[in-house]
């Protein structure tokens, strides 16, 4: 607690709050407030003072406010302050609270400073998971490269007359290995992106390897997956793994929300277009259970989640990545006057500006 | 090892894969029948059907766990061989605990699958031929009169002819007489071989 007089002279001060800023109590006896703020908010602070005594305008009397305070020692903390104004024997005196944040900042800045390393993690995640679907699909080419040559060695031993049939699994053996160089080829665009942490690219560039992500999902539920990102979108300036992450993100809670959707209903429409001259907008459309209107607000929080196994991760981190993009990530229920359930989750991305 | 009616049944989306297994299964002599999808060998499945199943666990529509659930339903016979990919294990973990014969993990050795499959399709025989037998024997037993069945029940429990006879309160030449018909009947060769076919009726036949 402090009190200063009308003119901003400190006459009272007490232990807390002098140990807060550094001082012995009796040296800031008959100071100006103004030396417990860094010059910056020192003018400031006396323009309010000057305008409430003549105006009557209320900046932070009354009122809690943030400021940046100094120590002794000139170094800045985060404080609050919050300012009542006494009046006796014809005398104005304001008194003043001030509250120290650095601890509190302290926890916002470890909790950002997670929330980073989440998204680091998840992309590490999505790497991973493009290794595996990598090896999934190279698995079927080998599988079948192995047992035509397998079956070929048997046929030779048999004798001559299994010649045409060797062939023919030496022509599938040939078909299969070039079928497994076109994964690898597809692979290799994939973490070529992911070296470039962020650059000039195009959206139908960076969803381009999700998809066959996504119709491992996609057809293991029996859902049918539309693609309709135009190759001639404007380019756009991110972190193509980031992005993956979330498109990806967007896919997998679509087919997590339509479990219990009718087989013939299955469909995930992935799409994007312009919203506005310097703004493109991809958007996951399912028809699936839909938000719960009491939660719309709840879901882009971390640890919020419905699903039986989840650690509500998902949209929190899509929210920082899409955030940190400059962009949004909202979601809208589908019309249901049209027979249209489910959701649309979506997200922008500002268009690549040539500065 | 397999008779002519016995196939290896191949259900797998992928062409490649399916026609290659074809291929190296005709190299050993193994009748193969394939199916690209679950449910196109749904429609087809014959409860009659002998040999065994080869079944890809991961594919569009319905996949290889919902068609060994399906199954399962049906009251199938024929084992299933699960092929599995990268990170399948715990799909195939599944499978076994539904009575799955084994999974084997793509890209496989042949040598692997070949022996399995034989394997596979053994234990099919073996079971079906267990299943006809017990069925011969139950037909024999139902030819038996509720007299007769008395008989049998105290006879393969090793009691006497006088005993039976007390306890049934008849003359021992008449017990005598409805153990040459069980005998008969039950086309018993001996004591041993009329024990061994009342051990293979369950009690809910008798």
């Amino acid at each position: 607690m402090i009190i200063i007089d009308n003119l901003g002279i400190i006459e009272q001060i007490n232990k807390a709050t002098v140990g807060m800023f550094g001082y012995e109590p009796a040296e800031l006896i008959g100071l100006n407030i103004s030396t417990l703020m860094p010059r910056r908010e020192q003018a400031r602070h006396d323009n309010y003072l000057d305008r409430y005594q003549r105006t009557g305008e209320r900046r932070i009397i009354g009122a809690g406010r943030e400021v940046r305070a100094q120590r002794k020692d000139g170094s800045h903390f985060p404080a609050q302050i919050a300012v009542g104004e006494v009046s006796a024997a014809g005398q104005t005196r304001y008194i003043g609270l001030i509250r120290d944040l650095t601890d509190q900042r302290d926890l916002e800045e470890q909790a950002l400073q997670r929330r980073e390393e989440m998204v680091n993690v998840s992309r590490l995640s999505i790497m991973g998971e493009m290794a595996a679907a990598m090896a999934h699909e190279l698995n079927q080419p080998l599988t079948a490269i192995a047992n035509y040559a397998a079956a070929s060695m048997r046929l030779l031993d048999k004798g001559p007359e299994h010649t045409g049939d060797v062939k023919e699994a030496l022509q599938e053996i040939y078909d299969q290995a070039h079928r497994a160089g076109e994964v690898i080829r597809r692979t290799r665009n994939f973490t070529k992106s992911a070296e470039a942490a962020r650059g000039e690219t195009t959206l139908a560039e960076v969803a381009r390897p999700i998809r066959s992500l996504a119709e491992l999902d996609t057809k293991a539920n029996n859902i049918r997956l539309a693609w309709e990102i135009p190759t001639d979108l404007p380019p756009i300036d991110v972190d193509s793994i980031q992005i993956q992450q979330v498109i990806l993100n967007l896919i997998r809670n679509a087919v997590d929300a339509m479990r219990d959707t009718d087989p013939e209903h299955r469909n995930i429409i992935v799409r994007a277009k312009m919203t506005a001259p310097h703004q493109i907008r991809l958007e996951v459309c399912d028809h699936g259970h839909g938000v719960n209107a009491g939660k719309s607000s709840d879901i882009f929080n971390a640890f919020f989640t419905t699903k039986k196994t989840g650690m509500g991760m998902g949209l929190a981190i899509c929210k920082t990545i899409v955030r940190a993009h400059g962009g949004e990530l909202g979601f809208r229920s589908n019309d249901q006057k049209l027979g249209d359930c489910g959701s649309t989750f979506f997200f922008t991305i500002p268009t690549w500006v040539n500065t | 090892m397999t008779t002519t009616s016995s196939k290896v049944f191949i259900v797998d989306d992928d062409d490649a894969v399916r026609n290659s297994l074809r291929m190296l299964f005709k190299t050993v002599d193994i009748d193969a029948a394939t199916f690209e999808s679950g449910d196109a060998f749904l429609h087809e499945h014959d409860a009659d059907w002998q040999g065994c199943i080869v079944l890809d666990i991961r594919m569009p529509g319905t996949s290889g766990l919902e068609v060994q659930k399906i199954l399962v339903e049906r009251g199938n016979t024929l084992p299933i061989i699960f092929i599995t990919g990268h990170g399948d294990v715990p799909m195939a973990v599944e499978a076994m605990q539904l009575g799955a014969f084994d999974f084997v993990q793509k890209p496989f050795r042949d040598q692997e699958l070949v022996d399995r499959v034989s394997q596979a399709m053994t234990q099919n025989l073996e079971a079906q031929e267990t299943v006809s037998h017990k069925r011969e024997v139950l037909d024999c037993y139902q030819e038996l009169t509720p007299r007769e069945r008395e008989v049998m029940h105290c006879v393969v429990k090793g009691q006497a002819n006088k005993v039976i006879a007390m306890d049934l309160d008849v003359s021992q030449r008449t017990v005598e007489i409805h153990r040459a018909r069980v005998m008969e009947k039950m086309k018993a060769r001996s004591l041993a071989d009329l024990v061994r076919k009342a051990m293979l009726l369950d009690d809910d036949d008798k």
